[in-house]
């Protein structure tokens, strides 16, 4: 371990900015269609109202949308499994809409594609157009290439980082005031748990850091995954961006992915983190892995801090979100949480953290140990 | 005048292969378009009880069959034609011929892949060698993934489109469901998988279905009502079998390049939906290649100067040409083997890169979004008025929340699907042309466009 990783570990230590206390809201949902819009906006009244967030504000929301279109667990719908669903997606624009949003951008490094995300979210069987009209100005980014922008921005990893200084990304996650991470509560078979936290190791773009990235500058057609540069570290990101602090450090997908995730949030914080417990799967990430069930928890949580928001939700899960790796649901991987945490994103201290609404006990849905 | 009727009653047969010997059995075909019945054997008591239902009855023989005795024995027997399945010696093929064309009665071959004579003229073409519908499943019950990313779609209708291309004939394909009780889905699947490129299925149920349906358990006979359905859906648009295959998008390929196997290059793009036209390299023609904006050249080493010379006026007027390396050639098909071998499946992962690459997100004709585990064919009429978009569904479950781009103007959009009644759908102005939505397909639909003219 580098004397950087020490310091990190130890909770914060000289890197690490105080721990921020949020609340974390609790609300039951039936389902995705009637009644969602007041289940969603009893959530938002739960942490205070969203009008003090977004009104007169451009909204950017990254959504869940893990992996091809074309995989679907048991042919259901994408969003009743391994997806965020659409309908919420809409019921929350909408509710930023109301809120007085100015603009709300809805992004995804959409998979293995540089195309318009319209056109991959009707591949995904989404009502595009519904979509569109359900807040004022809705835009939509596919930020898995540079997209509808002129450039890539560097985002910085604060001190106490691990794999990279920065990241190269689309600008949409530089042009705006609140970023949303709107994610699905559901497991992850590297990092145990995918909820808003590893929901934005998916702003990074393909372009630079999949598989088929250029190896000087980006590739605009992406049509692969990031494996190779994040999980396994078997190559670089394009030489455009910034390079990896140590090559020579691990490359064990379950000490770099968390990592990464716990970069990522903190070179680009959450303001918002909603994650859709309404109908998901456990067992993994999605249909690619064995032994995944579809589940009904019925639920919604979210916060204004990621990590707490991640630790009720874990804990609704069944889960102790201070578990050290070897222990469910982290058997292969470090905590990400915990990492987050160390890089002074939030806490992952249930004591630390207000939940309003549901209380864990009444919400708790366990997953598989 | 004798075969010219023959030739034209022969165009109409749907056939089905039948194990029952009871006469009794026969009153599960009506109200159903099955009018041709393919048997191993058969009593005068049956043939009398088909023949009164204005039924054709055919006997089918193997390799290992005494074929001068049934010869024969046929011509007095009430036949109405033999059916040769298998890989019989080109001498008892030849024999059994000459013996029929005697009698005017129809002789139809269904040999392997590897023996069909597209120069030749019978009343049917087809083999019995096919893939059985469906999205290929893991041993651990996952959908495998093709090299482009979608789940892996076995299909024949790369093969049957190549057939449809190469002849005029009817064309039947006689594949047999796995041995094991078989969804109805599947058989769905294997109706459409055929019927969409305007050939036919030859029905055959596995032994459970065919007993538990002999039995008239209820299960089963509304699992037979829905097959026949949707054979009736195909059977009502014959018109749809002398539409063209429409799109901007031409693949030159032969029996000797790969148009013959499963899994090939042809069924590769039209999983991903590209509307795509087979030209046979025997029928390669300035009119074959009308209107194509991409042509791909899988073996360019058999093209004759001529074909050259075409190829070249067309990419100087424009279209892009993409000719194969060596490596983009797969052989003909074996007697035993008609998919390609793991090699094979690796090479057309880079094949598709390379076509993909080229196709980049362009309309071709035709574009289309959430058809994941769907096959699609567009076809125009003769006259260019209308089109028809094929869309069958192999998965298990309806699909829902289709989206079509064209490009073009149309004045009308109705979406058929079998046992419901014509949907009219909206027509949305995009930029690329109309975009229309569908909401839902069972098992398979056909979108029918009137276009402006």
């Amino acid at each position: 371990m580098t004397r950087r990783e020490l310091l990190a570990l130890l909770g914060g230590g000289a890197y690490a900015a105080p721990a921020r206390s949020a609340p974390v809201a609790i609300v039951r949902a039936r389902g995705y269609e009637q009644g969602l819009e007041a289940a969603v906006a009893g959530l938002f009244d739960q942490l205070g109202g969203l009008g003090r967030l977004v009104k007169g504000k451009t909204v950017t929301i990254k959504l869940n949308l893990t992996g091809s279109p074309a995989s679907r667990f048991e042919g259901r719908p994408l969003g009743s499994t391994h997806y965020v669903h659409p309908r919420l997606v809409g019921a929350v624009v909408h509710a930023m809409g109301r809120a007085g949003a100015r603009r709300v951008r809805l992004v995804e490094s959409c998979w293995a594609t540089g195309g318009p995300m319209e056109e991959f979210l009707l591949d995904c069987g989404w009502p595009v157009r519904a979509l569109a009209t359900a807040a004022p100005q809705v835009e939509f980014e596919n930020t898995n290439a540079r997209g509808k922008g002129r450039r890539y921005v560097r985002l910085k990893t604060p001190p106490g980082a691990w794999i990279y200084p920065a990241y190269d990304l689309n600008e949409a996650y530089e042009q705006t005031d609140v970023f949303v991470s709107l994610a699905k509560l559901k497991n992850h078979a590297t990092c145990g748990v995918t909820l808003s936290l590893k929901n934005s190791f998916g702003i990074t773009p393909a372009s630079i850091y999949g598989d088929d990235a250029g190896l000087e500058e980006p590739n605009e057609n992406p049509t692969t995954g990031r494996a190779a540069v994040f999980h396994f570290g078997k190559r670089g990101p394009s030489r455009s961006a910034p390079q990896e602090f140590d090559p020579q450090s691990s490359r064990d997908p379950g000490y770099r992915v968390p990592r990464i995730v716990a970069e990522l949030v903190a070179a680009r914080p959450v303001d918002l983190a909603v994650i859709d417990g309404i109908e998901t799967v456990t067992g993994g990430e999605g249909p690619w892995i064995d032994g995944l069930r579809f589940v009904q928890p019925h639920l919604l949580i979210g916060g204004l801090n990621p990590v707490a928001t991640d630790a009720v939700a874990m804990a609704v899960m069944g889960y102790d979100p201070q578990a050290v790796r070897g222990t469910p649901p982290f058997h292969r991987a470090d905590n990400t949480l915990k990492l987050a945490e160390a890089l002074g994103v939030g806490s992952a201290d249930l004591r630390q953290i207000e939940v309003r609404g549901l209380s864990i006990e009444q919400a708790r849905f366990p997953f598989p140990a | 005048m004798l075969l010219l009727w023959l030739a034209a009653s022969v165009a109409t047969w749907v056939p089905a292969r039948w194990t029952a010997q009871d006469p009794q059995s026969l009153e599960l075909l009506a109200g159903t378009p099955i009018n041709c019945l393919l048997m191993e054997k058969v009593s005068p008591e049956f043939l009398a009880a088909a023949s009164s239902r204005g039924l054709a009855v055919l006997l089918t023989l193997r390799p290992e069959a005494d074929l001068e005795a049934v010869l024969h024995s046929a011509v007095h027997a009430g036949l109405s034609g033999l059916v040769l399945e298998g890989a019989f010696e080109q001498a008892q093929r030849e024999r059994a011929r000459r013996a029929l064309a005697q009698t005017g009665l129809p002789l139809i071959e269904l040999p392997p892949r590897a023996h069909l004579r597209l120069d030749r003229s019978g009343p049917i073409l087809g083999s019995y060698q096919g893939l059985w519908p469906g999205i290929r499943v893991s041993e651990k019950g996952v959908a495998r993934a093709a090299p482009t990313g979608s789940p892996w779609l076995e299909t024949n209708t790369g093969f049957l489109r190549y057939l449809r291309a190469a002849t005029d004939a009817p064309i039947w394909i006689a594949n047999r469901p796995p041995a094991g009780p078989t969804s109805m889905e599947r058989y769905l699947a294997a109706v459409a998988d055929a019927a969409i490129i305007g050939a036919r299925w030859v029905v055959a149920l596995d032994p459970d279905f065919d007993g538990r349906l002999q039995r008239r358990e209820a299960k089963a006979l509304a699992a037979w009502k829905r097959i026949a359905e949707h054979l009736k859906f195909y059977e009502d648009h014959p018109e749809w079998r002398n539409w063209k295959p429409s799109g901007q998008l031409a693949i030159i390929i032969d029996g000797t390049s790969g148009a013959l196997l499963a899994n090939g290059i042809v069924d590769m793009i039209a999983v991903r939906h590209v509307p795509l036209r087979v030209v046979p390299r025997q029928r390669l023609s300035q009119q074959a290649l009308q209107g194509a904006r991409i042509i791909v050249s899988v073996d360019p080493a058999a093209l004759d100067e001529a074909a050259k010379q075409l190829l070249r006026s067309f990419t100087r007027a424009g279209a892009t040409l993409l000719s194969g390396p060596p490596g983009w050639k797969f052989p003909a098909p074996t007697v035993d083997q008609i998919t390609l071998d793991e090699k094979g499946i690796e090479s057309l992962g880079e094949i598709w890169r390379e076509v993909n690459s080229v196709l980049g997100r362009r309309n071709l004709g035709a574009r289309l979004f959430n058809v994941a585990g769907m096959l699609s064919h567009l076809l125009a009429s003769p006259d260019g008025a209308q089109l028809v978009l094929h869309l069958a569904n192999f998965t298990s479950y309806p699909v829902e929340n289709i989206t079509v781009h064209l490009p073009g103007s149309y004045t009308r959009a109705r979406l058929l699907a079998p046992g419901e009644p014509p949907r009219e759908l909206a027509l949305q102005q995009i930029e690329e042309g109309v975009a229309i939505e569908i909401e839902r397909v069972s098992s398979c639909a056909a979108l029918l466009l009137d276009c402006k003219r």
